[in-house]
């Protein structure tokens, strides 16, 4: 059985500019009367969305996702928050995220946020080299980020997660280790560390000939650089791309992994909600005319055995993996079956196959997507 | 109208030239003048009906046409344009087409000159009997040197050339001279109508309503429906249902068939597998004592096995053979079943071109997606039993201490090049092994170059090698010679240590080291990165001469998992997953099919 438990995701859609990576749904420079008119239009989205539940959803994780929240004001988060609050139980000792960029909150904003009850911050910090931010298009410096991120412990914030990126135009592995020890040094409670992947419609992708990224090997050896001295700085990998503290995992993100629901409210955001999954458009200036209504697409209702392979999908990427007699109680099928047989062959060098467990080694983590490609079936 | 008055009204004629020297523009000019076809109803080539012939600009298989013509004199004349084959695969076939005219315009590019298929063409035309008539073409072009060319075919090819028509068939000059030149110059057929039937199969074609649809011309006696015939070559016999002639727009009915006509006959034939071109036809009733001469049942020189990409398919691929079979006697196949490729077929071809076209036939027609080997050639082995075995599947190979010796085929090359170019030429045939037989200039600008090489030197792209290094101006003809005892090795490859039978081939031992190495290589920018180190080894026997390695995969993860976007993330799974099924198995090595046809067509040797 799932969860009763709803994650709300708030997408806001707006950033000071666009990075040359980022094919998410956003929109660089808008006007703050466009901001208000998509916050209002948010507000109805929540409301008719609990409008149509039997009964008020109890929410244990609500996460602002971007874009960039924080070019929300003070005023936009409280409305939000108030909305949400009369909408759903929102639970006393819910986790309450906002992801945050750095010159784009002072401090008096990031203690304003903190006063409304957010109670975590997601702070996008990349690279602590300035050469390396620029290349990312990223509007910062390095010494813009360690401004944000003192102010946000001043203002209140004792669970930050930080993003990096590695893989980035010329990066080395002697500038990714810096970036690693500056960034223990300041000691977040989590970090979350992607690869660059150039995606079609980014910037990044129109000059994609011409850039000079660190090759396959290169990329590999960072990320298991990384683990390693994460893992000696006290962070325990979690996730494929995510480490913590001891139990600052985010808990948010832990629902897409083990196949809790969640909606999503604003433009392209996506839930899971009643067996099925579907988006709303990435449009924004539709949504914003609509309301927020009628502007969601491409709904999928999850079959029994597509939800068995996206348990699987989703559940290895953790690094715990997958609880086996979790997964027979909820499918009531036999995972030696179901995959079981198919992994054996990928044992023990990448799967791990126990009685009650199956989980990726740390050399499979880094192939999984062709080993899952091997197991899954979606059709 | 008597006998004698019937077929002196009657030519029957080809048209032979170097490919692209403007025969078939030249068959649409006279089909034209002749009104057999109006301009508005003319698609260009008329005769070229295959999509691939036209985009080729050759003609694969020979096609006939009966045109009624009316001289400016006011006589009534029926010509039979026979066109064959422009290219060396269909050799046989040219010569069978000739056999059935009387004579044959030659037609001769006035800016270029003779060529090699110029003089393999003639000679085929002279070993033939026919009359031959030079033609010279393209003389709009400015480069055009009609004299030169008079001359070259004199002196070159011994025929008089000097009241010969100079024309341009693009442009329709002088066709009129060409028409003349063809009632006045080829000799009406003889031969006798009340004498036992004797008539040449030069062509044909399987129809889905007709069943096959047989090309001749009748040399003596005459054939109507319901007669019964015999096939002399096979004994086999069947009834007449139609007799009919071909027209320009297809077939038409007519009573009978006499001595000196070129028509068509249907008799409920189901493959042409039957009908073998060069046979000949004759009455059950009154058979003819002796059969006309120069029947040969074709052989393949070329053979390969032809896979389906997707293993599903195989069926697909074995109707579709089939299929082509009907309509291509010289098609033949036969099952095979290969560990790397799965079940599939080892074809057996003309030559390169042949094999080249049933390969687009399938794709094209059929819509298969296909594997095909490394091309090769028949090898005589002559075993220490004393026994001789013939193999042309590289599996089937034997061991070296099995083998007393091993024979390849060797062929005649002619070779016709500006001057400029023999040097390079006469390095490339000595690095495929050839031995120098002659040298002879043509005239001060032009020299042919005679050889004997390897066959199996010549298929793999000996032409693309030749045209690179004479910048398209050399031209080839070749014929088989025979066999000649050789040092050749078998060369296998292996994947992680398993072998890939499907790569295996055999070369000359002075080959195989440069062989090995750029196969190896190719290999190795070829095959995905695995989940585990790959090892490439190229060996004869067990001995490795070649390696190279394919380092283990090290990423494929999808970072991030963009904001509770699930149905991304499934599309990629599944994409991937798609271009897996797509995979071919070799060993527990995973290979994309374009992966396999890259190693497989392999560039110059240089």
């Amino acid at each position: 059985m799932t969860t009763d438990r709803l994650g709300v995701y708030i997408h806001i859609p707006f950033c000071a500019s666009k990075c040359y990576y980022c094919d998410f749904c956003s929109t660089a420079a808008a006007k703050r009367e466009k901001i208000d008119a998509y916050v209002y239009a948010l507000l109805c989205e929540i409301r008719e969305f609990a409008k149509a539940q039997k009964e008020k959803r109890w929410v244990d994780t609500l996460y602002f996702g971007g874009g960039t929240p924080t070019l929300l004001s003070l005023e936009n988060f409280a409305d939000i928050l108030s909305c949400a609050n009369d909408c759903f139980e929102l639970l006393r000792d819910a986790e309450i995220t906002a992801e945050a960029n750095p010159k784009t909150a002072d401090f008096e904003k990031l203690s304003g946020m903190r006063a409304l009850g957010i109670n975590r911050l997601s702070i996008g910090m990349q690279s602590v080299h300035d050469g390396e931010l620029k290349a990312l298009g990223r509007i910062h410096k390095f010494k813009d980020f360690e401004d944000f991120y003192a102010d946000a412990r001043r203002a209140g914030f004792d669970n930050i997660s930080v993003d990096l990126m590695y893989g980035i135009p010329e990066q080395t592995m002697e500038s990714f280790e810096a970036s690693l020890d500056v960034l223990t040094a300041l000691s977040p409670e989590h970090i979350s560390s992607y690869c660059l992947k150039i995606e079609e419609g980014t910037r990044f992708y129109q000059k994609r000939e011409t850039l000079i990224l660190p090759d396959e090997d290169a990329v590999c050896d960072m990320y298991e650089r990384m683990s390693d001295i994460l893992g000696k700085s006290g962070y325990t990998k979690y996730e494929i791309s995510n480490f913590a503290k001891h139990g600052r995992e985010s808990r948010h993100n832990t629902k897409y992994w083990t196949c809790d629901e969640y909606i999503g409210f604003g433009s392209g955001a996506h839930s899971f909600v009643s067996g099925k999954r579907f988006a709303n458009s990435r449009d924004i200036d539709a949504y914003i005319e609509t309301d927020g209504a009628g502007t969601r697409e491409g709904e999928e209702v999850i079959s029994p055995s597509v939800a068995e392979n996206e348990y699987i999908m989703l559940g290895m990427r953790l690094v715990r993996g997958v609880d086996i007699p979790k997964y027979e109680a909820r499918f009531g099928k036999s995972f030696e079956e179901q995959f079981g047989k198919k992994l054996k062959k990928f044992c023990p060098e990448f799967v791990i196959l126990s009685e009650n467990n199956c989980k990726f080694t740390d050399k499979g983590m880094l192939v999984s997507n062709y080993i899952l490609a091997q197991i899954l079936d979606f059709s | 109208m008597s006998q004698s008055d019937r077929m002196k009204r009657i030519r029957n004629f080809s048209i032979i030239a170097h490919i692209d020297h403007g025969k078939s523009t030249l068959a649409d000019r006279i089909l034209e003048s002749t009104s057999a076809v109006s301009k508005r109803e003319m698609e260009e080539q008329i005769l070229d009906n295959m999509d691939l012939e036209r985009e080729r600009g050759i003609t694969i298989k020979a096609r006939a046409v009966k045109l009624d013509y009316t001289a400016p004199d006011g006589e009534q004349y029926v010509l039979n344009l026979i066109d064959t084959p422009g290219h060396v695969d269909f050799n046989y076939e040219v010569s069978r087409s000739l056999n059935a005219c009387d004579g044959a315009l030659l037609v001769v590019d006035a800016t270029q000159g003779i060529e090699a298929q110029t003089l393999a063409n003639a000679y085929l035309a002279v070993d033939a009997n026919l009359e031959i008539i030079p033609v010279i073409n393209k003389i709009d072009l400015p480069s055009a040197d009609i004299e030169r060319v008079r001359a070259a075919v004199e002196d070159e090819i011994g025929i008089p050339a000097d009241g010969c028509p100079a024309v341009s068939a693009k442009t329709g000059l002088n066709i009129q001279g060409v028409l003349d030149a063809i009632v006045r110059d080829i000799p009406a057929p003889t031969g006798d109508e009340n004498a036992p039937l004797k008539a040449l199969i030069f062509d044909s074609y399987y129809d889905s309503y007709l069943g096959v649809v047989v090309n001749i011309r009748v040399f003596d006696g005459s054939l109507r429906a319901g007669d019964k015939i015999r096939l002399m070559s096979t004994g086999r016999e069947f009834e007449i249902v139609e007799v009919g002639t071909m027209e320009a727009f297809g077939l038409c009915r007519c009573e009978s068939l006499s001595a000196g006509e070129v028509g068509y006959f249907t008799a409920s034939i189901k493959s042409v597998g039957d009908t073998r071109v060069g046979d000949t036809v004759t009455l059950v009733s009154n058979p003819a004592t002796e059969a006309l001469p120069g029947f040969q049942s074709v052989q393949p020189m070329v053979f390969a096995g032809i896979y389906p990409a997707d293993g599903a398919k195989y069926p697909d691929l074995r109707d579709a053979l089939e299929k082509l079979q009907l309509n291509d006697a010289a098609l033949v196949f036969e099952p095979e079943t290969s560990v790397a490729l799965g079940f599939g077929f080892r074809c057996g071809f003309l030559g390169l071109l042949h094999m080249e076209i049933i390969e687009e036939r399938l794709e094209r027609e059929f819509n298969l997606d296909l594997i095909t080997t490394a091309p090769g050639v028949i090898y005589e082995i002559k075993l220490r039993t004393g026994e001789t075995i013939n193999i042309d599947n590289p599996s089937n190979y034997p061991t070296a201490d099995e083998i007393e010796e091993a024979r390849e085929p060797i062929v005649k090359a002619n070779i016709i090049t500006p001057t400029e170019y023999v040097g390079g030429l006469m390095d490339l045939c000595q690095d495929r092994r050839g031995t120098f037989i002659d040298m002879k200039y043509i005239d001060s600008s032009r020299v042919e170059l005679h050889y004997d090489l390897p066959l199996n030197e010549i298929i793999y792209d000996f032409f693309d090698a030749l045209k690179s290094r004479s910048r398209g101006y050399a031209s080839l003809d070749y014929e088989l010679r025979g066999y000649q005892a050789s040092k050749l090795v078998k060369l296998d490859f292996m994947l992680n240590g398993e072998q890939v039978d499907a790569l295996s081939f055999i070369v000359h031992e002075e080959k195989a080291y440069g062989r090995a190495r750029r196969i190896a290589e190719k290999l190795k920018e070829n095959i995905p990165r695995q989940l585990f180190e790959v090892p490439i080894q190229a060996a004869i026997g067990s001995r490795i001469i070649a390696r190279e390695t394919v380092k283990a995969m090290r990423k494929d993860v999808l970072a991030k998992c963009y904001g509770g976007d699930i149905t991304r993330k499934k599309k990629l799974l599944e994409k991937q997953k798609e271009g897996k099924k797509k995979m071919r198995q070799l060993g527990s090595v995973q290979v994309t099919p374009e992966a396999f046809m890259a190693v497989l067509k392999l560039g110059d040797d240089n």
